[in-house]
């Protein structure tokens, strides 16, 4: 059920990892790529204390600026509260198995709806307060109560479906209470979102807290500040003890600072990489096949990993009128896409070719990539059949109205002028349109696209229900449109049978469905597989990916 | 002299005045709501909380006042230097502003400064030179320099100062070499304007009858050159530092930009962007300031300079004049 | 890059501004003076216009200078002349080739031929310079002659908005604008042209002072002609002049300034692309493809020079 991927060339000191799938409740499935198992472990050289690091990111988030664990979803943004805040439990990037970190052990009840975590001892804020059964259940009070303070805005909200509250069993004892079961939630408390924070933090409004203001972590590293889009700075705290077993240093940090700064420009980031300004160049979609080669000209290495969760996904407006709103177009759309030229061209010659709604990584995967094959032929007969007839510019219409599909582009989009050309070879128009950021807050409640983009990173196929079940969706107008009602109800009970059950090999059969049912009834347009790269420094020791392909900085040393 | 400084002072804060609600009325005919923004970018669209939530979001951001409400909140509040909290980044605009200012100053500052030197020296060398293809040369270079888009410039400049030969960080604010190329991109362009507004001066000075007379007198050519033509230059030069001055900010938008530089010309990109209504009100305020101030002391300063001014003070409307020379 | 175009980096422009607004001001005579204050006068216009021509004949840096302006005019209006390519058909497998006589400029990361592109980039710039130029002399026009003619509390009043023009960073003023009008070629023109307006406002302005004390003009008034006829016929055209070397100078800087909006993401929508977008484009590519970024930034380097020297090389005759 799973692939083995490799994904760019190996470094030349890492062993490949292969990936082993399992299912089960709490093993989850995923796949390494060559730089995705427990870093450092091969490295051969002796870590050396000390040094600064720096990490160049793309901008910050230009409308909401948050470091605030439970409340952020910026996936840069996780990747720094990952260094900083830990969580009660991990998750092994190779194998997805959930392992202990804050809590040794945990059990849950038969009915799925009770979990209790014990606590290792010892563990200490960077404040000094300890971390005890009442930290955690006031931790879970505090997530409840921003959930509802923001009215459901927080990102955090979507990793608590179902749960109510926590109960002190003994100081190093904690019971969380759900009303339903929610098969994804052992996963969830490995997720930054649900790191364990000083719940000292959750009297501050949620919007002070995004600031970093009263953000306390149990980490390796401490937050000294973060100036929203220009830079946030994270020390070495010592006296660290209780990292997971999924690292190989278990005491204190190695680096004494990193530094993460916000780079616009792509060749800045790249340049400052190659000519050793910076230390590590992580951008949000993939490095551009020249830029990966000139970063390998100099020494430095690229590192990759596939996100988890639902792939770089096109998402179709099905209102009455709209030309997607007919079944044969839509699939008249997957047949006239070329994916491989596509992540060939943008991205490079062995970049992966999406094969589904999810990416290879996410656990209960399953390759859709007959459905996605390129057949531009049967596109153009599905359109024909339709209704579109080309006319003399090269474009079908029907009853005078040209085939166009409003695509909006955004600060996310890659290569869209290539999919545009794609698009055209069979007759449909592409129409592409920059949005601004204010545009970009409101377009998708307006309706004012006919394909538009997103996707969710984590390790757990149940994200997509955040974008297609219109009841917990972040936009109910996206989840509303993409689907006809009759539809998004079996995706609804599909999402259902998976999530509510303790049946590992129900959940297992219930998303392969939905998977297949994605595709054929033209709900998810897959566009490229999302791997997030890192240009790294060859100076840079110990570089690895959390299960979530966020940095994980534990082993990391600069020689 | 009081009442032409008053005068001044009083018109100097009228133009500020209407900067602020020319910037306030285009800022609300734009047509999103900042309401919107917030929740889309905290992952949520406005139609995903009920109507009373929206109230309610509404109310805490003062966004449910009448645009006549605002505009006098906005007003009183700038007038107290109170520009009320960031929509986007949960901070009061005054601490955001607090952080980058002297950063932008230290920048404009330093480019104003070389462009001046640099400016004076090109029209001085353009002047004085005797070879004609030479003299030519440097009098069309001013041309060349602001014909490249700055966003080039800066971009060649990076390229090969910073990644070629590794002389100068290609970002940030550490140390004085990361601000070398930051000002050599923005003095590009302002010392080319001053070039060209001096060497018209130095030309029209060296073909005045007194400079004639200096030289049949016996005066060196470099003396003349240097008693005459630059003492009269300081003139226009003065006129025109409140262009420059001007310029210099403008150009701290891309330049901070591609730079990664922290600033105000930054802030006011990524806050025009995202629709950051009071972080925009407060910069272009402060820019307006800046710039009215400086014209300001230019006029103030100008009868000082210049004695015929001073002698018709009286009668003449000099300070519509200057206003003018020095917005020019 | 400004849009401001107090910044029309021209000493004429910037000087003329140096004239008080009442000309009875004794320091009028002594300051220095705007570019057609010691234009000889009317007459003899056309032999004037023949000795011109053949002058500039013989000048090789304005004619390289009018024919780059010209090939720029013509690959605007008919890019098709000059080219058989089409400028969006991606050809993947030929991406990223450095220039050669079969492309000229190279080709892009989609495999498109990078000339065409440039050369189809002519249009939206182009038209979207006139536009920017259209807007700012009919604005600008309108306000420097009311503004001239009818002096006193008007002017004071129009004057002082120019200056709040001006007091606004003009690039802040154009984002703004175009965020309030969205993307796309017309609204970056629109405030791009918005930009120019204060520049065009003072010098039509300052002219419109200097004209309307010619002796024969004030012999006119005196005569009893109207003032609309005083306007349409001495004073308009008589200003005319500055206004027209100011506007081919400001087009250097519109196209400068469009192409920095057009930088910053708010140009044409994709595949179209103005020269400002494919210099954008390409700067991702700089350090592999150098030639992505530079040859469009030279490209447009050359029309602003030229548009600068023609400019330059007009004022110096009429002098």
């Amino acid at each position: 059920m799973s692939m083995l991927r490799r994904l760019g060339r190996p470094a030349p000191h890492r062993k490949a990892v292969a990936a082993i799938a399992l299912a089960g409740l709490a093993v989850l499935a995923g796949c390494g790529g060559s730089s995705g198992g427990s870093g450092g472990s091969t490295d051969d050289a002796t870590p050396k204390a000390g040094g600064e690091l720096k990490v160049s990111f793309f901008p910050d988030n230009a409308n909401f600026s948050c470091i605030d664990p439970f409340q952020v979803y910026w996936i840069e943004h996780r990747t720094i509260v990952r260094n900083f805040a830990d969580s009660l439990t991990d998750q092994d990037p190779d194998t997805g198995e959930i392992v202990p970190w804050l809590a040794s052990k945990w059990e849950i009840s038969p009915d799925g709806l009770n979990y209790t975590f014990t606590l290792r001892d010892g563990v200490t804020f960077s404040n000094g307060n300890k971390v005890d059964a009442q930290v955690v259940a006031d931790d879970v009070k505090g997530w409840l109560a921003t959930v509802a303070a923001t009215n459901g805005t927080a990102y955090g909200a979507s990793y608590i479906q179902g749960l109510t509250g926590a109960t002190v069993v003994d100081p190093l004892t904690v019971k969380l209470t759900l009303s339903q079961p929610n098969a994804s939630f052992l996963q969830a408390t490995s997720t930054t979102n649900l790191a364990i924070t000083d719940p000292a933090e959750y009297q501050l409004l949620p919007a002070d807290r995004c600031t970093g203001k009263g953000v306390i972590g149990s980490g390796q590293f401490v937050l000294d500040h973060y100036t929203a889009k220009v830079e946030t700075v994270i020390t070495k705290r010592t006296g660290y003890a209780w990292a997971s077993k999924l690292v190989k240093n278990q005491g204190d940090a190695y680096l004494e600072k990193v530094t993460f700064t916000y780079v616009a420009e792509d060749s800045v980031r790249i340049g400052n990489l190659t000519s050793g300004a910076i230390d590590v160049s992580w951008p949000r979609n993939p490095i551009t096949p020249q830029d990966e080669k000139l970063i390998e000209a100099s020494g430095q290495t690229v590192e990759k990993r596939a996100l988890p969760g639902v792939s770089y996904t096109q998402f179709a407006n099905t209102t009455e009128g709209r030309p997607l709103s007919d079944p044969q177009v839509r699939q008249a759309l997957y047949k006239a896409v070329d994916l491989k030229t596509y992540a060939k061209t943008v991205f490079g010659d062995d970049y992966p070719v999406v094969a589904g709604p999810f990416d290879s990584t996410t656990p209960f995967y399953s390759a859709q990539a007959s459905k996605l094959a390129y057949d531009p032929d049967g596109a153009k007969k599905l359109l024909d059949a339709a209704g579109w007839k080309v006319g003399s510019d090269g474009f079908r219409a029907k009853d005078g109205k040209q085939l166009v599909l409003d695509y909006p582009v955004t600060q996310f989009s890659a290569g869209p002028e290539l999919l545009q050309a794609q698009l055209k070879v069979v007759g449909i128009n592409l129409a592409l349109r920059t949005l601004t950021p204010a545009q970009t807050a409101t377009y998708v409640k307006d309706g004012d696209y006919d394909l538009t983009q997103t996707y969710f990173t984590r390790a757990d196929p149940g994200a997509l229900q955040f974008i297609l079940n219109p009841d917990v969706a972040n936009s109910k107008a996206l989840a509303n449109r993409s689907a006809t009602p009759a539809v998004t109800e079996q995706i609804k009970a599909l999402f259902k049978k998976a999530i509510q059950t303790t049946d590992a090999a129900q959940t297992k059969q219930a998303y392969a469905d939905l998977q297949a049912l994605l595709i054929d009834q033209g709900v998810t347009f897959p566009l490229f597989e999302r791997v997030q790269e890192a240009g790294v420094s060859k100076d840079v020791h110990g570089f690895a990916f959390t299960s979530e392909s966020f940095l994980r900085l534990n082993d990391v040393w600069k020689s | 002299m009081t009442r032409y400084i008053l005068g001044r002072v009083l018109q100097a804060l009228g133009v500020l005045w209407a900067a602020f609600t020319l910037t306030f009325a285009i800022l609300y005919l734009l047509p999103s709501d900042p309401m919107e923004l917030q929740l889309a970018a905290a992952g949520l669209q406005a139609d995903g909380i009920s109507p009373q939530q929206l109230a309610d979001l509404k109310h805490q951001y003062g966004l449910d006042q009448s645009i006549w409400g605002q505009y006098w909140t906005r007003l009183s509040g700038a007038v107290h230097g109170d520009f009320g909290m960031s929509l986007t980044q949960n901070l009061p605009v005054r601490d955001l502003i607090q952080a980058r200012i002297g950063q932008t100053l230290l920048l404009t500052g330093c480019a104003c400064t070389v462009s001046m030197v640099l400016g004076l020296a090109l029209a001085y060398l353009a002047t004085f030179v005797r070879w004609n293809p030479l003299r030519l040369f440097l009098t069309r270079l001013p041309a060349l320099g602001a014909s490249f888009p700055q966003f080039f410039i800066a971009l060649m400049l990076i390229q090969f100062l910073s990644f070629k030969l590794g002389l100068f960080p290609a970002m940030g604010n550490t140390g004085w070499k990361s601000l070398v190329m930051p000002v050599a991109t923005i003095s590009v362009l302002t010392s080319s304007v001053l070039a060209q507004v001096l060497i018209k001066s130095f030309d029209d000075t060296l073909r005045q009858p007194y400079i004639v007379t200096a030289r049949a007198k016996g005066l060196s050519r470099s003396a003349v050159h240097l008693k005459h033509a630059l003492r009269n230059a300081a003139l226009p030069a003065m006129t025109i530092l409140g262009l420059v001055i001007g310029l210099s900010v403008t150009s701290s938008i891309i330049v901070e930009t591609i730079y990664t530089r922290v600033g105000i010309g930054r802030l006011a990109q990524e806050a025009v962007l995202s629709q950051d209504v009071p972080v925009v009100l407060a910069v272009v305020t402060i820019a307006a300031a800046i710039f009215v101030t400086v014209n300001l002391i230019v006029d103030l300063l100008y009868p000082l300079l210049d004695p015929r001014i001073a002698r018709n003070r009286g009668r003449v409307r000099v300070p519509a004049a200057q206003i003018e020379v020095s917005a020019a | 890059m400004s849009v401001e175009s107090q910044l029309t980096h021209d000493p004429d422009a910037v000087l003329a501004h140096l004239d008080p607004p009442d000309t009875d001001a004794p320091v009028a005579a002594d300051a220095p003076d705007a570019a057609a204050s010691k234009r000889p006068p009317r007459s003899g216009r056309r032999a004037r216009l023949h000795t011109s021509a053949s002058q500039l004949a013989r000048k090789p840096g304005f004619l390289i200078a009018v024919v780059w302006v010209l090939f720029v005019g013509i690959s605007a209006f008919w890019p098709t002349l000059i080219t058989s390519r089409d400028p969006y058909e991606t050809h993947p497998e030929s991406a990223m080739l450095s220039p050669s006589l079969g492309h000229l400029f190279g080709t892009d990361n989609y495999g498109r031929d990078l000339w065409t592109r440039v050369l189809y980039g002519s249009p939206l710039t182009i038209k979207a310079t006139l536009l920017a130029i259209l807007i700012a002399i009919v604005l600008g026009l309108t306000l420097g002659v009311v503004s001239g003619f009818l002096g006193g509390f008007v002017d004071a009043v129009l004057m002082r908005g120019v200056d709040v023009l001006l007091a606004v960073p003009g690039l802040l003023l154009a984002l703004s604008i175009v965020t309030a009008l969205g993307y796309g070629t017309l609204p970056v023109a629109i405030a791009v042209g918005i930009g120019i307006v204060p520049g065009f406002a003072r010098t039509t302005r300052s002219e419109v002072l200097r004209v309307k004390t010619l002796p024969y003009v004030e012999a006119a008034r005196a005569g009893g002609a109207s003032w609309g006829r005083i306007l349409l016929r001495h004073i308009l055209p008589n200003s005319w002049g500055p206004v027209a070397v100011l506007a081919v100078l400001d087009a250097g800087v519109a196209i400068i300034a469009i192409a920095s909006l057009s930088f910053l993401g708010f140009g044409a929508a994709p595949p179209a692309a103005e020269w400002g977008t494919l210099i954008s484009d390409g700067r991702s590519y700089l350090i592999t493809s150098w030639w992505l970024s530079l040859l469009p930034s030279l490209f447009v380097a050359m029309i602003v020079l030229s548009l600068n020297h023609i400019s330059k090389t007009l004022q110096e005759l009429t002098r």
